[in-house]
């Protein structure tokens, strides 16, 4: 009888569902970084002039900044130089309406399994499409403009919307904050802003797809999504790449802001292409994201199921200012094949009565690594703070590792952090159990995974849940059983 | 290195004076010990003295209070009297006595060892056959500063070695004194502790501080527990104001062998103490406790490194911190799961209480996990004493302030339960309550 | 149905046989017990029977309806019919109980070329079957065995079998544990559970369970093989003599 780990490997190799190109004419920037190449992408982008500033200093900066090499993850140095900093697929304008999008675009979406439509499957969601370094379309904007919600490209919003973009960009995550944000901050093409109005509640998920489709170019795509006073907003991002054997950069900013009494949702199924079972090709995933309640009683949530990308190193944060705020991270991160993730969370305690919850849920399998890193900060300032913290890893086969690698730095005496972790592994016991009730073995991993990873799931939208599911049996599946 | 350099501080001249001092006068300096010594110099100069911005000295810069002028210990001795109150293990205990880094034979008493039990001055070793003290099995990670420089600068220290099939019944207590003195000093002692196949011992080691000076005591520690050896340590640290300690403990065990440390840092201006034990054999054993207890301004640092490199073994640390005043108690263990180390069972937990607003508490408990089958955990929890308990006290008629103190003291005893020798239990105990508010009304609990 | 002849087995990687040339034959509508000392091969014999790994048969056969068990992987022996109510039923954390035996009967009925059962149907059986054994809905929604007291464990093993209406049903130790009431609530639902076409085998250690269910043999089983057979009141000797004295002193009980 086959082993938990038999059926590992008996199911490794399988394939990435989203890898195919497509054939579009790109309007693509020369390779490499340089002065005159921001000054490109902001001419393209028709940038205000502070926005070229801003891309200008950060690039200073960049250039005196070092790649950060604390993280537990092993690459190929990146050459900087060898990227394409700007793709578009070649549109004269951008589509009036949804009808006018390029069919070849449209394909693509409807492959991906998302449609470019306000149709019924997607009837309660609110879709940014972003394609390369550009958006393509954002599905119900009419509906939504009714209650006076903003949601559209950073591009648009930084020529409709100056005052809004000039206030909160970079104030959350500021150019300087680190190596990739740096880089972002120079290069960012396009990505989605959300602006929610005081006391409306988003009657529906507003979502971003994104899309490499370009070899030889990065996505650098920056989300600002600012929750105003007493408003609601759930928000999931989704992502895929084509198969190819070159690595490829991913290096976004997000940053949420919430004001009193507002509460963001942000959830992400994050499936960029992970690079075959040898290691070749596959996104690197350098992504900064950070909340910040700015708001009393407001609260930012962050939900994430990472199963894509070579390389994942993420952080999304949330910085307690606000009394009364609540921060939450709750993650599912499987790595397989040479796959390495490296994610977390940080808590910044610093209003009183602030409170967070970390759950973690790691899951390596084949040859891959995955490491929880995070940081529990309670400041002087956070009276009656609490934290709670649960990281679970699962090690599937004998060639993976499983890392935890917490901080908690505590400087209020009536604050109270609690740090759990644990590791495991899929027990004979369990199986066998499942395999007398007649659940086959690969079904059985599966059932065993998805109880492990609950926790999590729980709190993806409905709309989003069963698909997640639907992926986490797929990466491990086909590596791991 | 590049990297490192931005990262640590260039060590100040003193260290150089020192090193020179020794040469040709302190036991092995000279010849091929001296080139030893040498290069042990050179690597510390090469490594330089750590910053916050080294991952495992995140939390202590030792580069501010370590990198400092200090000179070689004076010779001193001390007054018989002041040492006695610290002796501990019974009667029948056997002791050897250092001060300021250097064993003070007279002071000692190791009579009636028992055959192939050797415990004598690391000095005549270093001088008759220095080629005995390094052994490569607990000597692969040389890359560590303040180790390097141990190396360079050791004198004296313990050489404890038991034969296969050795125990001695009795504990050794080894006493490390450290003198009042006028001018800043330090001193780098180091012990070798051997244990032969299915030896046993068991091991206090107290470390005291006596009248006011400012010193750096950097000690090195490496224990071999072969194969079915079983050692016990508990262990004191206590000193004063203006003291800093790093000590340094690597322990090798081999299959079948158990080691159990309990160790109080109750005081002194910084106390770090790094463990890193290697499960080298199958079917042992590590259980490392411990008790923080910063106040005023004190630091006090663990670090942990519990390395399983075979399977069947277990591991468990345990450490509880109580950080009060502007005290700042830092615990960073890792657990460390070797590929193939299959069956491991290991854990790790370290509670905390902060007892004041100035007070800081960092914690980062670690896995790194390469084998599948096993069973890993940690937990760490930190908060103020629970306010539910406090009430219960209070309305049995305690004024806040004893029964603030008497939880404390209650929260300690998990780790005080797990001291090894009961004369070390009693002193402990009372360490602890001349630390607590009022804690001469809970003597008893003593 | 299920016919076992002289079946050998070791514990992987030892060389002592446990089960040492057992034979037994369980026919439709039969409940047969099997009682014997601690170390006589019982548990073994349920593991080995349904599958689980860490057990090397060495020697004979097992079919149930003719067909070879020990060929088949152990969610093939569940869609044939076995059915094992295990002595430690095992925890498994974030999925419901519900969920499990929903996906448990689908597999199933998969296997045997049958529809799934629609959502409605499911929910309606496994409410009426829960009921009649004392199963609350909140247990229903609880995740695996999680928590559970030994009792409800047991029960929920017996629901498990309710739903699934395997052809051969195998109790290890399912007594063990339980009180009065829980053991009397598990005997009424296996002997709503009997019938002319299901067969039993009931591995237990005291004969307690067997004045709730009552078997049509029983068999005493030691080193590995059946030792003696006979009916129900051979279970009351046992208990009256103890094992040593039914079977002879060499096969008394050392102290357990």
């Amino acid at each position: 009888m086959a082993t938990a780990l038999e059926t590992v490997r008996e199911y490794t190799g399988g394939e990435y569902k989203y890898g195919f190109v497509t054939d579009i004419e790109a309007d693509i920037a020369p390779k490499g970084l340089s002065e005159d190449v921001i000054r490109l992408i902001s001419a393209k982008k028709q940038d205000p002039d502070w926005l070229t500033e801003m891309r200008l200093a950060a690039y200073k900066r960049w250039q005196t900044m070092t790649e950060p090499t604390w993280q537990k993850v092993d690459y190929e140095p990146i050459d900087y130089q060898a990227i394409s900093y700007y793709a578009a697929p070649k549109i004269k304008e951008r589509p009036k309406s949804l009808d006018e999008i390029d069919p070849e675009i449209r394909r693509t979406y409807e492959k991906l399994g998302i449609p470019i439509k306000e149709q019924e499957i997607l009837a309660g969601v609110a879709v940014d499409y972003v394609f390369d370094s550009v958006s393509v379309a954002t599905t119900f904007r009419k509906k939504l403009h009714e209650l006076g919600i903003i949601f559209c490209s950073i591009s648009e919003a930084i020529q409709d919307h100056p005052e809004l973009v000039r206030k909160y960009l970079g104030s959350v995550v500021p150019a300087g904050d680190n190596f990739f944000a740096a880089l972002n901050a120079a290069v960012f093409t396009d990505g989605s802003f959300v602006y929610i109005p005081k006391g409306v509640r988003c009657p529906m998920e507003l979502s971003t797809y994104f899309r490499i489709n370009e070899k030889g170019t990065g996505q650098f795509e920056r989300t600002l999504i600012i929750a105003d006073e007493g408003s609601y907003v759930s928000y999931l991002e989704g992502c895929t790449a084509p198969q190819r054997d070159e690595n490829q950069l991913h290096a976004a900013v997000v940053e949420l802001i919430a004001l009193d009494d507002a509460e963001i949702k942000y959830s992400t199924v994050q499936n960029w292409y992970p690079g075959d079972s040898e290691g070749k090709g596959g996104i690197y995933n350098f992504v900064t994201k950070r909340g910040a309640c700015r708001g009393k009683n407001s609260k930012i949530s962050w939900t994430q199921v990472e199963t894509g990308s070579a390389i994942t190193w993420k952080y999304p944060s949330c910085i307690l200012q606000g009394d009364n705020s609540v921060g939450e991270f709750y993650s599912v991160a499987v790595t397989n094949n040479r796959q390495q993730a490296d994610t977390g969370t940080k808590m910044i305690h610093i209003g009183k009565n602030t409170r967070s919850r970390i759950v973690a849920k790691g899951i390596s399998a084949g040859t891959s690594d995955s490491t929880y890193r995070g940081l529990v900060k309670v400041l002087k300032s956070a009276e009656g703070a609490r934290n709670y913290t649960q990281c679970d890893s699962m090690l599937i086969g004998d060639k993976c590792g499983a890392h935890t690698v917490p901080y908690i730095e505590v400087r209020n005496r009536s604050a109270k952090c609690e740090h759990e972790a644990t590791t495991s592994k899929i027990s004979d016991d369990q199986l066998f159990y499942c395999r007398q009730r007649g659940i086959s073995e690969e079904d059985a991993v599966a059932l065993i995974v998805n109880g492990f990873c609950r926790e999590v799931m729980d709190e993806l939208p409905m709309e989003f849940a069963v698909e997640a599911r639907k992926l986490l049996a797929i990466s491990l599946e086909h590596s791991v059983g | 290195m590049s990297a490192l350099r931005n990262r640590t501080a260039e060590p100040v001249p003193g260290f150089a004076e020192a090193l020179e001092r020794l040469r040709g006068e302190a036991a092995g300096s000279s010849g091929r010990a001296l080139e030893q010594r040498n290069a042990a110099f050179e690597r510390f100069q090469a490594l330089g003295v750590p910053t916050p911005r080294v991952e495992n000295w995140k939390y202590t810069n030792a580069a501010s209070f370590a990198n400092r002028p200090f000179a070689l210990a004076p010779r001193g001795t001390v007054d018989p009297d002041l040492v006695i109150p610290h002796f501990a293990g019974g009667h029948k205990a056997r002791r050897l006595i250092l001060v300021n880094g250097r064993t003070v034979p007279q002071f000692s008493h190791l009579g009636g060892l028992p055959a192939g039990m050797t415990v004598r001055p690391l000095a005549q070793v270093l001088a008759e056959t220095p080629e005995l003290v390094d052994r490569t099995s607990v000597n692969d990670e040389p890359e560590h500063s303040f180790e390097a420089l141990n190396r360079a600068l050791v004198e004296d220290g313990a050489w404890i070695s038991l034969e296969d099939g050795v125990a001695l019944d009795e504990p050794l207590q080894v006493i490390s004194i450290l003198t009042e003195a006028e001018s800043a000093f330090m001193a780098h002692p180091r012990h070798v502790i051997r244990l032969g196949r299915n030896a046993k011992l068991r091991l206090i080691l107290t470390t005291v501080a006596l009248g006011q000076a400012e010193s750096l005591l950097n000690q090195v520690e490496t224990v071999e527990i072969a194969d079915g050896a079983d050692l016990t340590i508990d262990r004191t640290l206590e000193q004063g104001q203006g003291r800093s300690a790093i000590t340094r403990s690597r322990f090798v065990l081999g299959s079948r062998s158990r080691l159990q440390q309990t160790t109080a840092s109750i005081g002194g201006s910084l106390i770090r103490h790094e463990m890193e034990a290697r499960l080298r054999g199958t079917h042992s054993e590590a259980i490392l406790n411990g008790l923080m207890m910063p106040q005023g301004t004190e630091h006090v640092d663990t670090l942990i490194r519990m390395h399983h490199e075979m399977p069947d073994c277990q591991s468990d640390q345990f450490y509880k911190t109580v950080a009060d005043d502007r005290g700042r108690a830092v615990f960073a263990g890792k657990i460390f799961v070797h590929k193939d180390a299959q069956r491991t069972n290991s854990y790790q937990k370290n509670d905390s209480l902060l007892l004041s607003d100035d007070a800081e508490i960092d914690a980062k408990p670690e896995l790194e996990i390469y084998a599948d089958d096993v069973k890993c955990s940690h937990g760490a929890t930190c908060g103020d004493l629970d306010p539910a308990s406090l009430f219960y006290l209070r309305s049995r008629g305690m004024d806040e302030a004893l029964a603030r103190s008497m939880l404390t003291f209650a929260f300690t005893g998990e780790v005080l339960e797990r001291i090894a020798d009961e004369s070390v239990d009693h002193i402990v105990r009372r360490m602890i309550l001349s630390r607590l508010p009022g804690g001469e009304r809970l003597a008893e609990l003593g | 149905m299920l016919e076992i002849k002289d079946l050998q087995a070791t514990i992987e990687g030892q060389d002592k046989q446990i089960l040492n040339g057992l034979s037994l034959t369980v026919r439709p509508g039969e409940v047969h017990a099997i009682m014997g000392p601690n170390g006589s091969g019982k548990s073994t014999l349920a593991y080995v029977l349904s599958g689980r790994d860490g057990y090397e048969v060495t020697g004979g056969s097992a079919t149930l309806d003719g067909e070879d068990l020990l060929e088949l992987e152990p969610e093939e022996r569940a869609a044939a019919g076995l059915f094992l109510a295990m002595q430690y039923p095992v925890e498994i954390p974030g999925v419901s109980n519900m969920y499990f035996l929903r996906q448990a009967m689908n597999s199933i009925r998969k296997a045997r070329g049958e529809e799934e059962i629609s959502a409605g149907a499911f929910m309606k059986l496994v409410k009426e079957r829960a009921a009649l054994l004392g199963v609350g809905g909140e247990l229903l929604k609880r995740d695996v065995n999680r928590g559970f007291s030994g009792g409800e464990k047991k029960r929920n093993e017996i629901l498990q079998m309710a739903m699934l209406q395997p052809r051969i049903c195998i109790l290890d130790e399912t007594d063990s544990g339980l009180d009065i009431d829980a053991l009397r609530t598990v005997a009424d639902g296996v002997n709503a559970m009997r019938s002319p076409d299901r067969g039993f085998l009931i591995i237990t250690h005291y004969q307690r369970l067997l004045d709730y269910i009552v078997p049509d043999h029983v068999h005493v089983l030691a080193k590995g093989r059946i030792q003696t057979s006979g009916d129900r009141s051979l279970a009351l000797e046992l208990e009256e003599k103890g094992y040593g004295g039914v079977l002879g002193a060499e096969f008394a009980e050392v102290a357990a």
